[in-house]
């Protein structure tokens, strides 16, 4: 029967992939430990972001990146950098900040 | 009867592979393109999942409130006396500046990020041991040495005992001893760092002696946060906080379904899928079209035509979903999301390997399916629909 | 209630009504069809054989007039009754036969039980026992494009039967077979009466109409039946 060759097929790939994923279970313990040290060193440098791109301030530093970024790298400026297209543009730009009130780049509620 | 109704569907989908059987060389096709999308599509989101897991997780324990000063619309130097003020306020524990700033390396070609760690930060309480660090970390008073990222170390063929040359302020070269490795499962976070003594750092980059880079606020109640912001704000009106909750936002949208990373790359990948789509719903063959005329006229009725169809389009979709998420899923996991370095790096000197778990989000992968596999089953039936509405005498003229 | 397997009253079928291309393939014809008994519909092409074939066995309504099978009027049958009356009473043989080329005989000659509630494998031992009656069991693994014209015919012949219907309807059965072949399927017809069925053959082949195994003519001209018994 053909039927039970495609559902022996589409066993055979979630078997694959329940697989794959399980191999990655035993390293969680690791991973777990490994979150704790990384922690501590965050704290203890005082890290704010994570160290992917390095070519331009609001790339290295998307958390830190003051709201004029965009007017340096405005989107819509032909990009100089590849991660320029993948990271959005500040949101100060997109959510009009009100008069008067705090310039934070999220307020809370 | 629910036996027999079982038998009934399972019928149909046995012809309906039977039929599929006949295309082969199409249908594989098909699979292998669908398959191939499916997998490019769940490698992004394995891979910003995981990146955004990651980032929420190690930056937590990012500071709680930062205060940078604004100067004609850039960031600019804070002087020290903000943060007597800032420490003033109630519920405001201790406030300590952070050094850092970038680097150029022309011989490389690659930014650092050089960061100043003072005995401030080094005598601070609770702090554990550092594990992550190979060799030995600065200790308080010593000058002239340095810790490096592994991506630094890598571009500037260093190891622990070697020395980094940077050029300071003045135009002068200045030689630290690398004393000390940020190990590889950090190297999210340390790759392009080269952590300095802050007197060091300071000399280098010629910073006036009463001011920092920014200001790290210790505040005692999370909840506070805010309001703390909102009372730093009305006394120093150039003053930028940026709040802890908000580098864990910018890190939700930066890979986030909507937005940023996935979106950028998600669409081209998408439009190709639809393209696929497409061609399938405005292409039943002629052939198609007289095999559902002759399974009308021997007494097939419409809804078992649309069911031959659906199953047609489920079996396809499915064996090619399962298989591209489970590629994508081993991509990641295996091979470190290695076809889409390129597009993910640009021109970034230093992009560190990322080496991380995927995890299996029923959210992302429901988006998943439901933007491929019901898009393509509705491909495979709607087309059908109207050959099969048609009378069935037809076939009987038909040659 | 009649006796009659399939009673047609003053049936017409028209095309293109009230249009300059009006047509009129089958035009006010009654006709009574028995029980176990083989009828041919003799004409020239394109005098509504086909047509007459495909109103008789439900495959299209009648524009106006009555079809009663077995006693019941299915010419206002929604489409879903009607195909399930089709289903149960008649099997087609068509014209170009319309085998579905890539599968195997068995497989062709099943398929009109696919939709149907009855389990695969009493599918499958029906339609080997039709396949073994029709001399094709060495074939039943076969794709029906590796047949021959006269295997082919039979094929057709199985599919039709599958269903267990009371009557077959056969459209130019022997437009591709040489004498000889003709011949043997008349043979098979035969037999399908000996078994209580009955056979509506159109054609215009007189192998077939002059055959002495048939019981009726009824021959027909623009729509209409001549003579035989209207
Ligand atoms: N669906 C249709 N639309 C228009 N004309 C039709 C249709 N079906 C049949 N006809 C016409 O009806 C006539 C009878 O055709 P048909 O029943 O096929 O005759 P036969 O089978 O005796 O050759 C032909 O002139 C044909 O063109
Ligand atoms: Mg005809």
């Amino acid at each position: 029967m053909k039927y039970h060759i495609l559902f022996g097929l589409l066993s055979a790939e979630l078997g694959l992939l329940a697989t794959l994923h399980l191999q990655s279970a035993p390293s969680a313990e690791r991973l777990q430990s490994e979150l704790a040290d990384k922690r501590a060193l965050v704290s203890k440098l005082g890290l704010t972001d994570l160290a992917l791109w390095t070519e331009a301030r609001y790339t290295r530093h998307p958390s830190q990146a003051d709201r004029f970024a965009a007017f340096q790298d405005f989107p819509s400026s032909i990009e100089h950098f590849p991660a320029g297209s993948i990271i959005a543009p500040p949101e100060p730009l997109r959510m009009p900040v009100e008069a008067g009130s705090a310039p934070s780049r999220h307020r809370a509620p | 009867m629910g036996s027999y109704h079982l038998g009934r569907h399972l019928k149909i989908l046995e012809f309906a592979l039977s039929s599929m059987l006949r295309r082969r060389t199409k249908n594989l096709g098909l699979v292998l393109v669908f398959a191939a999308l499916v997998f490019l599509l769940s490698s992004i989101v394995f891979l910003t999942g995981a990146l955004r897991t990651e980032a929420l997780a190690t930056l937590e324990a990012s500071p709680q409130l930062l205060v940078q000063r604004a100067m004609a619309g850039r960031h600019a130097l804070i002087p020290l006396d903000y943060g007597e003020l800032i420490a003033r306020l109630p519920g405001v524990g201790s406030v300590t500046p952070r050094y850092w700033g970038y680097y150029y390396d022309i011989y490389t070609g690659a930014n650092y990020t050089l960061l100043g760690i003072g005995d401030q930060g080094l005598e601070s309480p609770g702090s554990t041991p550092l594990r992550l660090v190979e060799g030995s970390f600065i200790m308080p008073g010593q000058r002239r040495v340095c810790l490096i990222g592994e991506g630094v170390a890598r571009v500037r063929g260093t190891r622990i005992g070697g020395m980094v040359s940077l050029r300071d302020a003045r135009g002068w070269m200045q030689e630290y001893e690398v004393i000390g490795l940020f190990a590889s499962p950090s190297r999210l976070l340390t790759n392009d760092l080269i952590l300095l003594p802050e007197a060091d750092l300071k000399a280098h980059f010629g910073m006036p002696d009463d001011r920092a880079t920014d200001l790290m606020v210790e505040v005692y109640n999370p909840h506070e946060v805010d309001n703390i912001s909102r009372k730093i704000l009305e006394r120093l009106p150039d003053a930028r906080p940026i709040s802890h909750a908000e580098i864990q936002r910018t890190y939700e949208t930066l890979f986030n379904w909507r937005g940023g990373l996935l979106l950028a790359m998600f669409l081209g990948a998408m439009a190709a899928f639809m393209i696929l789509a497409w061609d399938k719903a405005t292409g039943l063959s002629a052939d198609e079209r007289r095999e559902i005329g002759i399974l009308k006229a021997i007494g097939w009725e419409t809804s078992d035509i649309l069911e031959l169809k659906l199953w047609e389009g489920a079996a396809l979709a499915l064996v090619a979903f399962l298989a591209g998420v489970t590629a994508g899923y081993a991509h990641v996991q295996r091979f470190g999301s290695e076809l889409l370095m390129p597009v993910l790096e640009g021109w970034s000197t230093l992009f560190p390997a990322i080496d991380l778990a995927p995890q299996l989000d029923p959210y992302a992968l429901g988006v998943l399916f439901s933007l491929t596999v019901v898009p393509y089953i509705v491909a495979t039936v709607v087309p059908s629909w109207k050959a099969a509405i048609t009378d069935p005498d037809r076939v009987m003229r038909a040659s | 209630m009649s006796r009659e397997m399939i009673t047609l009253e003053n049936v017409t079928r028209v095309y293109n009504q009230g249009r300059p291309n009006e047509v009129r393939p089958v035009d006010e014809v009654s006709l009574d069809i028995g029980h176990g008994e083989i009828l041919v519909l003799k004409g020239p092409s394109g005098s509504g054989k086909t047509s007459l074939l495909a109103l008789i066995g439900c495959m299209i309504r009648p524009t106006s007039g009555r079809i009663l099978v077995a006693g019941r009027d299915v010419a206002k049958l929604p489409e879903r009754f009607l195909t399930g009356v089709r289903r149960d009473t008649f099997g087609f043989v068509f014209q170009q036969l319309h085998l579905i080329p890539g599968i195997s005989v068995l497989e062709n000659v099943m398929l009109p039980l696919y939709p149907l509630e009855i389990g695969f494998t009493a599918a499958k031992r029906r339609a080997l026992e039709l396949i073994e009656q029709l001399g094709l069991a060495h074939r039943k693994g076969f794709k029906v494009e590796a047949l021959s014209g006269g295997e082919r015919q039979r094929v057709a012949i199985a599919r039709a039967l599958i269903n267990a219907p009371q009557a077959i309807l056969a459209d130019e059965p022997t437009a591709h077979l040489d004498a000889g072949l003709s011949g043997e399927l008349m043979q098979i017809f035969e037999t399908l009466r000996g078994q209580g069925k009955t056979v509506v053959i159109a054609t215009h082949d007189p192998l077939v109409h002059d055959s002495p195994l048939i019981d009726r003519v009824a021959t027909m001209r623009d729509g209409r039946i001549l003579d035989g018994d209207g």
